[in-house]
C-alpha cells in the first residue's frame, strides 16, 4: 500500500489547527518591522505602562514595547527551529543510515554513543558549555543540534536497517545495484516521511531548548528572547504588569511549540498504517 | 592437549560462561551505556575548564568566584587540585577527589558542593518521583479508556485535551498555575517547599510539605500526562488487533479483564521503555518548574548557580543528576525485566 | 445443536459470508475448507459472536438463537459453552503471562473458584494435554509452537464446551508435531459439536466426518469428508483438492484458474468454471441434496462429458472390443493401459467415428451419437504417436493450425488467423513469421508434437483423445507435452483419453484409469487406488513391470474373471 503521509495530513483537521498556528508565529516574524513602530531596543522611558495605544502590549520593567519584543522574539525562535531542525536531523540521518549501512564495529561504536548520549540531561551540559564559552545565537544552535542527533539516528538506523531488508532493495541488488543506487533511489525516498518527522521533532525541541535556557538565564545577550522575557517578567509578579508581559509572551511560545507538535503528531499518525485505521477526527 | 584433558576444562569454561549469561542475565545490557554516559560527564567537567585560555583557576571558577575568595582558599584550592602541575597530575588529584566525594566548592554558598546539592535533591526527587508516579497512573488509565473505545467522544476529547496540555511548555505551566492560584485567587503558597520559621511537626509538617508540593507537582503532572497518555492509547489500539486479545475474547473475559489484564499489562512495556528514556527530560523539567516556584530543589540552586556563575556548583550539579538519571534508568531497566518474561528468561 | 441458517454477514460494503446454512448434531465434526478468503474464519469468528461487522440469518445453539443474544450473554457462552482455537499460534498467547495463569484464567471468569483451586484444574488440564508442570509455569516464549498449540487446547478444553472450533489449528507445525496434534484433536472432539477450519485437506480427512467447501462466502458442496475427497463433484471441489500436494494422489498438481471474486452476481465460481453456461452467471445456484451430498451448481456438479456404453466390435468374427463401457467427467483424464493389441487404439477409432460398433453406443454430453458431424469434431479432437505423419509436411505451421478452423469454416479469415495465433501461444510456441511460415521438418519432434496439440484445440474441443502422444519423443521433450497437457486441462476444463503402453506415464498425467486386455477392460478406477492395490492379476503385472519386478505371471485370465473385478462403470 502506498501512503503519501504529506497530502493525507492536509485533510487532517488537527495538522490544519498546528499549520494556522505556525503560519501566525511566521507572519509575526516575517512582518515584524511592519507591524510595530518601535525598534526592539528603544527605550520608551516609560515603565511597566498597561497596553494603550502607543503600546499594544505596554511596556516592561526597562520600558521596552512589549509587542515588537515578542515579534522579534518570534524571529529568534523560529531561526533557532529551522537551524536546528536542519543541522540535528542531518546529523541524524548521517550517523544513523551510515552505521545502518556499514554495520560492523563502527556501528557498534556510532550506537554506543547515540545511547549514552540520549541518557544525558542534556540540558544542563548545555548550560555548562554555554557558561563557559560565553552564549551567543550560533553556539547555542550548534549545541542544541549536537546534543538533539542521537534520538533521530537511532530512529533512522532501525529504519534503514528495516529497509535494507525488504524485498525490493533485495531485487536491486540482485540487478547488480551498487550501494550509491540503493541509496538515492530507495532508501532515501522511502526515508523522507521519517525526516520530515525528525526534522519536526528537533525544531520543537530546540525552540523549547532556546527559550528553556534562555529563561535559566543561559542566552545571546544581543539576542531577544522569548524564555529571557518570560525569566524577567516573572520577578514582577506581584504586579498586574504579567497579564500583558508573561502571558502574552507564553502563550505565543506555547503556540509555536503546539503547532510543531500538532504537525509532527499527525504526521506520525499518517505514517502508521495500524494507527490510520483509528484516525482521530475532531 | 589430548582428548581426556579437554574434557577436563570444558566443564570449567563452560560454568564461566553460564555465569557470565546469569550475570547478563541480572544486569540489564544498557549497564555499559551508564558507564559510557558517565564518562563522557567526567571527561567535560574535567576538559571543558581546562581547555579555557588563562589561569586555570580562574578558568575553573570563573572571575567573580575569585573576586569573592581569600589568597589562602585560593592557595588551597591550587594544592588540592594540584593546578599548578601536569594535566596528569592534575586528572589524579580530580579523580582523588571525586572518589572522596569532593566536588569542589561553592563560593556562592561558601559551602562544599556535595553538601549543597545533598541538601536539594531530596526535594527534587520528591517531586520529580510523586510527578512520575502520578502522571503514569492517570495516563496510564485514561489511555487505556480511550484506546479501548478509540474514535469515541472520550478518546476524541482526551487526545485533543492532551494534545494541547501537552504543547505547552513545562515552565509556562507552572507559571500558568503559579499566577491563577498562588497570584489570583492566593488559595496555595506562592513559594518554597515549607513555611518558613512555622516550626511544624508531625501531620501538620507533611500537609504543610503536600501544599507547597500541590502547584510545581500538578505542573508536572499536567506537562507529562499527555505523552504518557497518547502513547498508552496508541499502544492499545496496536495491542487490540494482536491474536491473544481474541484468545482472551473466546475465554470469555470480561471487557475490564482484557482492557487491563491483557491490553493494560502489556503496554506497560513499551511505556516503561519510553519512561526511561524520558527520565533526563523529567529531571531537567523538574528543575524549571522548581525554578517557577522558588522550590527549593536542585532547579534553584542551578538557577542561583547560573546567575553567580558558581561554575564548580553547575559542574556538581550536572554530575549529580546525571548519577540520579543513570540510577533511574537502572531501575527502570530492573522493571522492565521484572515486566517482561521474554527479557527474563530469554533462551 | 448446532445450526446455521442463512448466515450473511458483512463488513462495511463487502459482503463476506453471504447464505450459509449447516447444522451439527453432537458427535459430529464439520471440516470447512477453501481458499483464504472464502470466508472460513469469518464464520468461525460469527459463531463466537466475535466477528466484526454485521450478521443476519439464525446461528442457533443450545436451543438460543446467537445473533440476538446480547455481548454479556454470549460472554458467558464462550469458553464455556463454546471455545474457539486461534490459527496464530505465535501470538495467540498472552506473552506476559504463565501458561498456567492464563487456563486457570478461562476457568475462574465462568465459575466462582478460589485461585488455588483454578490452577489446580488448569495444571490438569495441561498435564491431559501433555504438559507438565514445569511447563505451566513458563511463559508462551518459552514454549515450542507444538507446546504452545496444546496450552491453546487445553485453555479451549478447560470448561468442557459443547461445541469446539479449531481454526487452521496445525498450520504453522511441522509434520511430526503435527501427527501429535492430530492425536490429541481426536481425543478432544469426542463428544462434541466440532469445527474445523482448515485448507489442508488431509487434516480435514483426518478429523471430520463431514466437509463443508466454502468459496466467497458460499457453501459450494458438503457432504461425507471421505467420499467428499475421493469423488469431488463441483468443480471447484475438484480443482482444490488437485491443488493439494497428497502422498496419495498420484497426478501432478494442478490449479485453478483465475481467483476469487466475492463481487460476482450469480453462482460465485462462474468465473473460474470451465463447464459453465449462460444461466451460471444470472442465478446463484441453490443447494441441492442428492445421495448425501449438498451441491450448490445448476449443472448437478462436474458433468459426464463422455459415456461409452457396452461397445463390441468383431474383425472377421475376433473380437477386437468385448462390452466396454466407462465414463468420463469434464476435466478428467483417463488412461487406457494395455500391451499392444489390447484393443486401446480400436476403442479410441470407434469413439472418433473411424469404426463403427456392432454393439453399444457412445454418448457425448448426454446426446447418443448416430452420426460423426463437423459439430461432433469441434467438440472432439484427438492427437496422434506420431506427429510429422499428423501433420502434412506441406503445410506451414500456420496452414497446419488454419485447416482446422476453415474446415468449420468457424468465422472469418481474420479471426481465424487471430485464433491460430492464439492457440499456437498457448502450446508456448513462438508467433514470429519466421516461425509460422515453417514447415514440420524443419522443426524438432517436440515442436511438431505442439502443432498438432494446437490444430486440435484451436475449435475448443472439451475432449482430446491423445493415443501415445509422446512415445516418439525424448524424454525431457515428453516431460515438458504431458506439462502443457495438464495445464490445457486447467484452463479449459479438457477431458483428455490417454492411451498408453507406459503404467508410470499414466500415473502422472489420469485421474482414472482403465486397464485393457484382449479387447476388455479388466480394471477401472481412481488411478491412485489402482497403483496402490491393483486387483486383477493382469494389473498387478503390469505395475510389477513398471516397477521393475520383471516376475513372470503366466496364469492366464479369463474373460469373466475380467469382469468380476470391474469395479467402476
Amino acid at each position: 500500500m502506498h501512503i503519501d503521509p504529506l497530502g493525507e495530513i492536509h485533510h487532517d483537521p488537527l495538522a490544519r489547527i498546528g499549520l494556522i498556528m505556525l503560519a501566525l508565529i511566521m507572519l509575526m516574524a516575517i512582518f515584524a518591522p511592519i507591524l510595530s513602530s518601535y525598534s526592539p531596543n528603544d527605550y520608551t522611558g516609560k515603565i511597566f505602562s498597561p497596553p494603550g495605544k502607543d503600546h499594544p502590549l505596554g511596556t516592561d520593567s526597562m520600558g521596552q514595547d512589549i509587542w515588537v519584543r515578542l515579534l522579534y522574539g518570534a524571529r529568534t525562535s523560529l531561526l533557532v527551529a529551522g537551524a536546528v531542525a536542519l543541522l540535528s536531523s542531518s546529523l541524524s540521518v548521517i550517523v544513523g543510515a551510515t552505521a545502518a549501512l556499514a554495520g560492523g564495529l563502527y556501528e557498534r561504536f556510532c550506537m554506543r554513543i547515540v545511547d549514552a548520549m540520549i541518557s544525558l540531561p542534556t540540558i544542563i551540559v548545555m548550560i555548562l558549555v554555554a557558561a563557559y564559552l560565553r552564549p551567543s545565537l550560533p553556539l547555542l544552535i550548534l549545541l542544541i543540534s549536537a546534543f538533539s542527533w542521537p534520538s533521530g539516528a537511532r530512529i533512522v538506523r532501525s529504519q534503514v536497517l528495516s529497509l535494507k531488508e525488504r524485498m525490493h532493495i533485495n531485487a536491486s541488488r540482485t540487478f547488480g545495484a551498487g550501494l550509491m543506487h540503493i541509496v538515492f533511489t530507495h532508501i532515501i525516498p522511502e526515508l523522507t516521511p521519517i525526516i520530515s518527522a525528525l526534522m519536526m521533532q528537533d525544531a520543537r525541541r530546540a525552540v523549547f531548548m532556546e527559550a528553556g535556557l534562555a529563561f535559566l538565564g543561559v542566552s545571546d545577550p544581543m539576542v531577544i528572547s522569548w524564555g529571557k522575557m518570560m525569566n524577567q517578567a516573572l520577578a514582577f509578579t506581584y504586579l498586574d504588569v504579567w497579564q500583558w508581559w508573561l502571558v502574552p509572551t507564553g502563550l505565543a511560545l506555547s503556540a509555536t511549540l503546539m503547532g510543531i507538535s500538532f504537525l509532527s503528531f499527525s504526521l506520525e499518525t499518517a505514517m502508521d498504517p495500524r494507527l490510520r485505521k483509528g484516525n482521530v477526527r475532531f | 592437549m589430548n582428548n581426556a584433558m579437554r574434557n577436563c576444562l570444558l566443564p570449567g569454561r563452560d560454568r564461566w560462561r553460564s555465569l557470565g549469561r546469569r550475570l547478563q542475565s541480572l544486569f540489564p545490557a544498557s549497564v555499559l551505556n551508564y558507564f559510557i554516559a558517565l564518562a563522557a560527564i567526567f571527561s567535560i567537567n574535567f576538559i571543558l575548564p581546562r581547555l579555557m585560555p588563562g589561569d586555570p583557576l580562574q578558568a575553573i571558577y570563573g572571575q567573580e568566584a575569585l573576586v569573592a575568595m581569600t589568597d589562602e582558599m585560593q592557595a588551597q584550592l591550587i594544592r588540592q587540585f594540584s593546578l599548578d602541575k601536569s594535566w596528569w597530575d592534575q586528572l589524579q588529584a580530580y579523580v582523588l577527589g571525586l572518589l572522596r566525594g569532593d566536588l569542589g566548592f561553592s563560593y556562592y554558598y561558601r559551602e562544599q558542593v556535595s553538601l549543597v546539592i545533598m541538601g536539594a535533591l531530596p526535594w527534587t526527587l520528591l517531586l520529580t518521583g510523586l510527578a512520575l508516579i502520578i502522571a503514569t497512573a492517570i495516563g496510564l488509565i485514561l489511555g487505556i479508556e480511550a484506546g479501548y473505545k478509540r474514535g469515541s467522544y472520550l478518546d476524541r476529547g482526551l487526545v485533543a485535551g492532551l494534545m494541547f496540555l501537552g504543547g505547552f511548555p513545562d515552565f509556562f505551566i507552572g507559571i500558568l498555575l503559579l499566577l491563577i492560584f498562588a497570584v489570583s485567587l492566593q488559595v496555595l503558597p506562592l513559594s518554597g517547599a515549607i513555611s518558613p520559621y512555622a516550626g511544624l511537626e508531625g501531620f501538620a509538617y507533611v500537609m504543610d510539605v503536600l501544599r507547597h508540593l500541590a502547584l510545581p507537582l500538578t505542573s508536572m503532572v499536567l506537562v507529562q500526562l499527555g505523552s504518557i497518555f497518547l502513547l498508552t492509547r496508541n499502544t492499545i489500539v496496536t495491542l487490540l488487533e494482536e491474536s491473544f486479545i481474541l484468545t482472551a475474547r473466546s475465554k470469555g473475559c470480561t471487557e475490564e479483564c482484557i482492557k487491563y489484564a491483557h491490553a493494560g499489562r502489556n503496554s506497560l512495556l513499551p511505556l516503561t521503555t519510553a519512561t526511561g528514556m524520558r527520565i533526563p527530560n523529567l529531571l531537567t523539567g523538574a528543575l524549571f518548574i522548581e525554578i517557577v516556584f522558588s522550590y527549593p530543589g536542585v532547579g534553584s540552586i542551578l538557577n542561583t548557580a547560573i546567575d553567580s556563575r558558581d561554575y564548580p556548583l553547575i559542574q556538581g550539579i550536572l554530575l549529580i543528576v546525571t548519577l540520579t538519571v543513570l540510577t533511574a534508568n537502572f531501575l527502570v531497566d530492573l522493571l522492565y525485566m521484572r515486566l517482561d518474561p521474554r527479557v527474563r528468561y530469554a533462551h | 445443536m448446532l445450526s446455521i441458517k442463512g448466515l450473511l454477514v458483512s463488513f462495511g460494503n463487502r459482503q463476506i459470508l453471504r447464505g450459509v446454512d449447516l447444522s451439527l448434531e453432537r458427535g459430529e465434526c464439520l471440516a470447512i475448507v477453501g481458499e483464504s478468503g472464502a470466508g472460513k474464519t469469518t464464520l468461525g469468528l460469527s459463531i463466537m459472536g466475535l466477528a466484526r461487522g454485521s450478521a443476519a440469518g439464525e446461528i442457533s445453539f443450545q436451543g438460543k438463537n446467537l445473533l440476538t443474544l446480547s455481548q454479556e450473554e454470549l460472554r458467558r457462552l464462550r469458553g464455556k459453552e463454546m471455545a474457539m482455537v486461534f490459527q496464530n499460534v505465535e501470538d495467540a498467547l498472552d506473552p506476559v503471562q504463565r501458561v498456567e495463569d492464563q487456563i486457570a484464567e478461562a476457568i475462574a471468569v465462568h465459575r466462582s473458584i478460589s485461585a488455588k483451586s483454578a490452577r489446580d484444574m488448569a495444571l490438569q488440564h495441561l498435564l491431559f494435554v501433555g504438559l507438565d508442570s514445569k511447563k505451566a509455569r513458563m511463559y508462551p516464549h518459552q514454549l515450542s509452537g507444538g507446546e504452545r498449540q496444546r496450552v491453546l487446547i487445553a485453555m479451549a478444553l478447560v470448561n468442557d464446551p459443547d461445541l469446539l472450533i479449531l481454526d487452521e489449528p496445525t498450520a504453522s507445525l511441522d509434520a511430526l508435531t503435527k501427527a501429535d496434534m492430530i492425536r490429541l484433536f481426536r481425543s478432544a472432539i469426542l463428544g462434541r459439536i466440532c469445527i474445523v477450519i482448515t485448507h489442508d485437506i488431509s487434516l480435514a480427512s483426518d478429523l471430520a466426518d463431514k466437509m463443508a467447501v466454502l468459496y466467497a462466502g458460499r457453501i459450494v458442496e458438503m457432504g461425507s469428508a471421505q467420499d467428499l475427497i475421493r469423488a469431488p463433484r463441483h468443480p471447484y471441489t475438484r480443482g482444490l483438492i488437485r491443488s493439494y500436494p497428497s502422498m496419495t494422489a498420484t497426478k501432478d498438481l494442478q490449479g485453478i484458474p483465475g481467483r476469487m471474486d466475492h463481487g460476482l452476481s450469480g453462482c460465485p465460481f462462474h468465473e473460474r468454471c470451465t463447464q459453465s453456461i449462460e444461466i451460471c452467471s444470472r442465478q446463484v445456484p441453490p443447494p441441492q441434496e442428492r445421495d448425501g451430498r449438498i451441491i450448490a451448481c445448476h449443472r448437478g456438479g462436474i458433468v459426464p462429458l463422455l459415456e461409452v456404453e457396452g461397445i463390441s466390435l468383431s474383425f472377421d468374427s475376433y473380437p477386437a472390443l468385448s462390452d466396454v463401457s466407462f465414463s468420463l467427467y469434464e476435466g478428467e483424464t483417463l488412461a487406457l493401459v494395455g500391451e499392444s493389441g489390447s484393443g486401446k487404439t480400436t476403442l479410441s477409432k470407434v469413439i472418433m467415428g473411424i469404426y463403427r460398433a456392432d454393439k453399444g453406443a457412445v454418448v457425448l454430453e448426454g446426446s447418443r451419437l448416430a452420426k460423426w458431424d463437423g459439430a461432433f469434431y469441434s467438440r472432439v479432437q484427438m492427437i496422434f504417436q506420431n506427429p510429422k505423419e499428423s501433420v502434412s509436411h506441406r503445410m506451414s505451421v500456420l496452414e497446419a493450425v488454419l485447416e482446422p478452423l476453415q474446415v468449420q469454416k468457424s468465422g472469418s479469415p481474420e479471426w481465424m488467423l487471430k485464433r491460430a495465433k492464439e492457440v499456437i501461444e498457448l502450446v508456448e510456441l513462438p508467433i514470429d513469421d519466421d516461425f509460422l511460415r515453417r514447415y514440420p521438418h524443419e522443426l524438432s519432434g517436440g515442436e511438431v508434437q505442439r502443432v498438432a496439440i494446437a490444430r486440435a484445440i484451436a475449435l475448443r474441443p472439451k475432449l482430446l483423445i491423445a493415443d501415445e502422444p509422446t512415445s516418439a519423443l525424448d524424454p525431457s521433450v515428453q516431460a515438458k507435452i504431458l506439462k502443457l497437457l495438464l495445464n490445457l486441462q486447467e484452463r479449459m476444463g479438457l477431458a483428455i483419453i490417454f492411451i498408453t503402453h507406459d503404467i508410470a506415464l499414466a500415473r502422472k498425467v489420469s485421474d482414472q484409469m482403465a486397464v485393457m486386455r484382449k479387447g476388455r477392460i479388466v480394471e477401472m478406477g481412481a488411478t491412485n487406488e489402482i497403483l496402490l492395490e491393483p486387483k486383477h492379476r493382469y494389473t498387478r503385472q503390469l505395475v510389477n513391470c513398471a516397477s521393475g519386478r520383471y516376475e513372470r505371471d503366466d496364469g492366464d485370465i479369463h474373460p469373466e474373471e475380467s469382469l468380476a473385478i470391474r469395479r467402476f462403470c
